[in-house]
């Protein structure tokens, strides 16, 4: 089962959001500080429970890092003391967490529903923006024996990268995934103790020897092979235009919507018009896409969802490119061989 | 105000231009040889040479559409367009009329275009015109001053002066 609604109150930058989900993709587009990050974060932290059954509330503290782990640092801050609320669904399922703003611990927080929410647990992965594999060796150990400021999802993407083969045999389409990926990266992708390798015609070469983009898309060859992107499962991915050459937007969006396909729900946020258009030019009818876009509308984050790119509005991204068309015009128009 | 058109496609002209229809087999007589944009314009500091292509005129394929949809996009038209700009340049140097900047608008007449596509293919045609001389250098005498690539929506929103719109809207 998908997520099928995020409902945020008075959450971080949010006074109140109510986001529903495609089962497909999902395209997350703002400027700066509108949430978008916020918001797959939320979700993530909520599929990830249901795996781990472990304390919502705690995994959020883990994943947003408020200072002084004090939950309640995550309460929007435009009024004094208030509560939020936080709401995941899937269906008629869902998975509650409400605390203040003068909320200190975790645990003090409210969590409802964790134990029927855990009772079908959700394959998921977040890719962060900052690539990881590169800065893998060492980094589990130390991130679980000391306190180091990083936000649990670069642990987690570690972790799910290590991840073994399945028993179960590899499906024909993530088979052929993982040969459109492997054409890209000109190779395979394995781990010796905690250090991941390209396995190349040129040998094998280390993670830090690749440029970033291509660390990126070995990390989705990982994920693919290793099952945790399989019909069922929900990706999360933050900018996956960051370090990649636009050429290769083409087939990271093919890949994309194949996974969608086989029944993999995706949350991407882009600041990207080429990986919008991309999505824009290579779905196909029978694709499932939503488009949200949000904005900054009196003082309040809003959101307006559409199912076809043409629709979006407002399009920052879009509105970008119109003022330098307009700005390119004027030159034109004012001569001579500008 | 003199009003012509091309296609499916009309644009109108303030009274202090002197606007003709170029690519007409009656008037141009070398269309056996030279290739024509569809107007030129001249204006008190400027003439204009202006091309409108209208792939969405009622009546046209949906496959029609989409093949010279991607043929733009993929640069094939400015490779027809340039040999039609630098003809009616050679033509209209060798009338002794071009004697003023010349500027190129093109029409590309679909809605689904966007700014970003716009700006590309402009980009690509004043490369291939082209617009500077070797090594990116000016011309002494430039061959083009200016030249823009429009949708409908962006020729109205800029090009003020010489409005266009649909004869038929289909």
């Amino acid at each position: 089962m998908t997520i099928t609604r995020v409902n945020l109150e008075r959450f971080t930058a949010f006074k109140s959001i109510d986001l529903r989900p495609s089962p497909g993709i999902n395209v997350l587009v703002g400027a700066n500080s509108t949430g978008k990050t916020h918001l797959m974060k939320v979700a993530y932290a909520a599929c990830y429970v249901s795996k781990t059954k472990e304390d919502f509330a705690n995994k959020l503290v883990q994943i947003f890092l408020p200072s002084g782990n004090a939950i309640g640092r995550l309460v929007n801050r435009r009024k004094r003391n208030t509560a939020c609320r936080i709401s995941v669904y899937r269906g008629s399922q869902s998975l509650k967490s409400s605390f203040t703003s003068g909320t200190k611990v975790s645990e003090s927080a409210n969590v409802e529903g964790l134990i029927k929410w855990a009772a079908d647990p959700i394959e998921c992965v977040y890719i962060p923006v900052k690539e990881m594999l590169a800065n893998a060796p060492g980094f589990q150990s130390l991130y679980s024996q000391r306190q180091i400021h990083f936000e649990a999802i670069y642990a987690d993407i570690i972790n799910r990268a290590h991840w073994p083969v399945p028993r179960d045999p590899m499906s024909p389409e993530r088979n052929e995934l993982l040969g459109i990926l492997k054409e890209i990266i000109k190779g395979t992708v394995h781990a010796e103790s905690e250090e991941f390798f390209l396995n190349s015609n040129q040998g094998k070469l280390e993670f830090t020897l690749l440029a970033e983009g291509m660390r990126k898309l070995g990390l989705l060859w990982l994920l693919i092979q290793n099952g945790s992107l399989d019909t069922g499962s929900i990706l999360f991915w933050d900018e996956p235009e960051t370090n990649l050459n636009p050429k290769l937007f083409g087939p990271v969006i093919e890949v994309l919507l194949a996974l969608q396909r086989i029944g993999v729900q995706i949350f991407i946020a882009t600041h990207d018009y080429a990986i919008l258009k991309e999505l824009d030019l290579r779905n196909k009818a029978e694709d499932k896409l939503a488009f949200h876009s949000l904005y900054s509308s009196k003082g309040e984050i809003a959101h307006y969802t559409s199912e076809s790119y043409l629709d979006l509005h407002p399009n920052l991204i879009r509105e970008a490119f119109t003022d330098l068309y307009d700005r390119e015009v004027q030159r034109s128009l004012s001569g001579v061989g500008k | 105000m003199t009003t012509l058109n091309e296609e499916n496609i009309q644009i109108s002209f303030p009274p202090d231009t002197k606007a003709r229809k170029f690519d007409d087999k009656k008037t141009h007589g070398l269309s056996h040889c030279m290739k024509a944009v569809d107007f030129v314009v001249e204006e008190a500091d400027r003439i204009s040479f202006i091309e409108f292509k209208d792939p969405e005129k009622p009546g046209a394929s949906k496959e029609n559409q989409m093949e010279f949809k991607r043929r733009f996009c993929s640069g094939g038209l400015n490779e027809i367009l340039k040999y039609k700009f630098r003809d009616t340049f050679l033509y209209e140097w060798a009338s002794g009329i071009a004697v003023k900047p010349i500027y190129f608008w093109v029409l590309v007449a679909i809605e689904s275009l966007s700014e970003p596509e716009l700006i590309a293919q402009t980009d690509d045609l004043k490369r291939k015109l082209p617009l500077k001389g070797p090594r990116s250098r000016e011309w002494t005498r430039p061959i083009v001053a200016g030249c823009m690539i429009y949708n409908i929506k962006t020729w109205n929103r800029n090009m003020k002066r010489f409005p266009v719109s649909r004869i038929d809207s289909g």
